[in-house]
């Protein structure tokens, strides 16, 4: 690489690094100004002695995670199959996979309330029903992520070659799904799911039409809109655990990224 | 009875003839390849034995067992595939014992199997490894390893050896042939490259768009082909225009000078005829009783254990090749000299 080349490279990665950390910088330094006149965490502490934060933040995690799941049933072996013996379709399902861009949530929430609050569904009646159309809608709003980080992570690998080889050594579906193809491509599914994670806790216009003050991004946006300090302090918060979340997840792939990049030629 | 019988199978891409009309019969034991150039339907072949493909019409019996629509991972047919296929996420251990687990077998007994299987292609040492951390011969060598740990009836390679390097290839394909005859398992072997088939195969079944052109020992198919095409794509092959003199007393002309002909394996005489001779038949010098011609040398290259003279006759090219020996005197270029084959050697297409 030339000289000129890395000055420039140096020189855009520090606009880029400003751009995303002053914001942060200045939220911080806010969120630490509760007491007048000197720094203090009295804004965390206010937030973390709220029950209410624990509760919702507890509420959208167990939804986030079921979305997740859900998603990577649905799709996984979906792409799989797309891949191994419809690849002409391909088109066709990536623009599907994004549609969730281009349909706001508000109308896919009205759409479904309206559908399927009524005969014969009635799932809006109970908490139970209205959890799982949460998360049926969530599954719908992260496809895009987690149908591009699954079908990434079969394009590194020769799904027909290595479905073949199983299965003329007598293996059937489930098998090969989960003991050849997943295993291979666990590095993409976890951060899918990971995106798909992080987008359900801090979604707001699904969650407060369908379950309200419950779920962790309408409480987010009520303190604030009655609490200037503390809503900054919510959003470092939830910024250092989405770090933490991507830090463990590094972690844990560590050993598992070198072999799949490796094993990939 | 047969061991597998591949009977008038045909198999068809929209339009295109990828197989048709395929007959054969492999005994119990045997190494059948197919040879042919790219896109003659070796592989096509192969996945319909393997349970990949559906023949379009004809049928598959295993050990008179219909197995033309049996599903893949029923048949108990062993594969290894050119880019190996190993599963990335499994060491050699558990690659290898892929297929008996699956079947269930007991822990301790798949051990045993797969330490066995790895002694016999020499890998026993790299157990623990993952694919990534072995050399392409290695993979292969652990991929038939896989393949025979389940002990199947019939053992399918598609050209295992060409993404590999020449040395390597030489050696692992004795390896394979080794292999298959110790453990006396029947095997169809793809491949584009005449050496490997030739010095493999039992038989050869030598293809070309879609069709079998011949079905023979490696013998047979070199010395006796009986299309041009298996004459011209297997081994080097001179081939000269001549007009007929008598074509029952097998006498033809090339330019002014006459030869003779035994017609032993005669083929239909096509409108252009030409003398078909190996160059490896044509000698330097007089023999007495031979047909002789005369013929100016254009080039000589030494190969090491043969050297290969280019010689013009009468205005066409021919390859002569002789043994190198310390004592050989090599003719020199634009010399004139006199060469000659016998009447059996040669025949005309
Ligand atoms: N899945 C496929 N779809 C369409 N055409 C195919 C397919 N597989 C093979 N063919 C065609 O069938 C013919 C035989 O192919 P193949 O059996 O792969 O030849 P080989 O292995 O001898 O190189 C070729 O013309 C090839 O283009
Ligand atoms: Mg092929």
């Amino acid at each position: 690489m030339s000289k000129p080349n890395t000055l420039w490279s140096w020189f855009w990665m520090i606009v880029g690094g400003l751009y995303f950390f002053l914001p942060l910088l200045a939220t911080f330094e806010f969120s630490l100004k509760a007491r007048k006149g000197v720094y203090s965490f009295l804004a965390y502490e206010r937030v973390f002695a709220d029950p209410l934060f624990l509760r919702t933040f507890i509420f959208s995690l167990e939804m986030a995670v079921f979305t997740a799941l859900a998603g990577i049933l649905l799709i996984f072996p979906t792409v799989y199959w797309i891949r191994l013996k419809l690849p002409q379709l391909r088109g066709l399902i990536e623009f599907v996979s994004m549609l969730p861009f281009v349909v706001p949530a508000i109308v896919l929430v009205f759409g479904l309330i309206r559908v399927f609050s009524g005969a014969p569904f009635f799932l809006t009646n109970t908490f139970a029903g209205t959890n799982i159309l949460l998360i049926a809608a969530y599954v719908v709003l992260t496809m895009p992520y987690l149908y591009r980080s699954i079908d990434t992570g079969l394009q590194a690998i020769d799904v027909r070659t290595l479905t073949e080889a199983a299965q003329s050594l007598g293996a059937g579906w489930g098998t090969i799904l989960f003991r050849v193809i997943l295993p291979n491509v666990r590095v993409s599914i976890l951060s899918g799911s990971f995106l798909a994670v992080a987008t359900v806790m801090g979604e707001f216009t699904i969650a407060s039409f369908l379950v309200g003050i419950r779920a962790f991004g309408p409480y987010m946006s009520l303190v604030g809109q009655n609490k200037t300090y503390e809503s900054s302090s919510l959003a470092i918060i939830s910024f250092a655990l989405t770090w933490a979340f991507i830090g463990l997840i590094q972690l844990l792939n560590r050993g598992r990224v070198q072999t799949q990049i490796a094993g990939a030629h | 009875m047969t061991y597998l019988l591949l009977s008038n199978l045909s198999k068809y891409y929209g339009n295109t003839l990828a197989v048709e009309n395929f007959n054969l019969e492999v005994e119990r034991g045997e190494f059948v390849s197919f040879l042919g150039p790219s896109g003659c339907g070796k592989t096509t072949t192969l996945r319909m034995v393997a349970g990949f493909e559906v023949p379009d019409q004809g049928n598959i019996l295993l050990e008179g067992e219909d197995i033309t629509y049996l599903a893949a991972n029923q048949r108990m047919v062993g594969m290894v595939f050119q880019s190996y296929a190993l599963f990335p996420n499994m060491n050699v251990a558990d690659n290898v014992g892929f297929g008996l687990s699956v079947r269930k077998m007991p822990a301790e007994q798949i051990r045993q199997r797969v330490s066995e299987i790895l002694k016999i292609v020499q890998l026993e040492d790299l157990q623990k490894r993952y694919p990534y951390q072995l050399s392409g011969g290695q993979q292969q060598r652990v991929a038939l390893a896989r393949a025979l740990a389940i002990r199947p009836r019939v053992l399918l390679l598609d050209e295992p050896l060409s993404a590999l390097d020449a040395k390597i290839r030489v050696e692992l394909r004795a390896e394979i042939r080794r292999i298959q005859q110790e453990l006396k398992i029947t095997t169809v072997y793809v491949t584009h490259d005449q050496e490997e088939a030739l010095s493999l195969s039992d038989r050869i079944v030598v293809m070309n768009k879609g069709r079998i052109e011949q079905i023979g020992t490696p013998f047979e198919i070199y010395n006796y082909p009986q299309t041009e095409f298996v004459a011209s794509f297997i081994g080097q092959l001179n081939l000269i225009p001549v007009q007929v003199v008598d074509r029952e007393g097998g006498l033809y002309r090339i330019g002014g000078q006459t030869i003779q002909v035994e017609q032993n394996h005669r083929t239909p005489l096509s409108s252009q005829p030409k003398l078909a001779i190996r160059p490896e038949e044509v000698k330097l010098g007089q023999v007495e009783g031979w047909n002789q011609l005369t013929a100016l040398v254009r080039q000589v290259s030494f190969l090491g254990a043969i050297v290969r003279i280019w010689l013009e006759v009468e205005g066409v090219s021919l390859l002569l090749d002789v043994f190198n020996e310390r004592k050989l005197v090599l003719p020199k270029v634009n010399e004139k000299v006199v060469i000659s084959f016998p009447h059996h050697a040669c025949w005309v297409l």
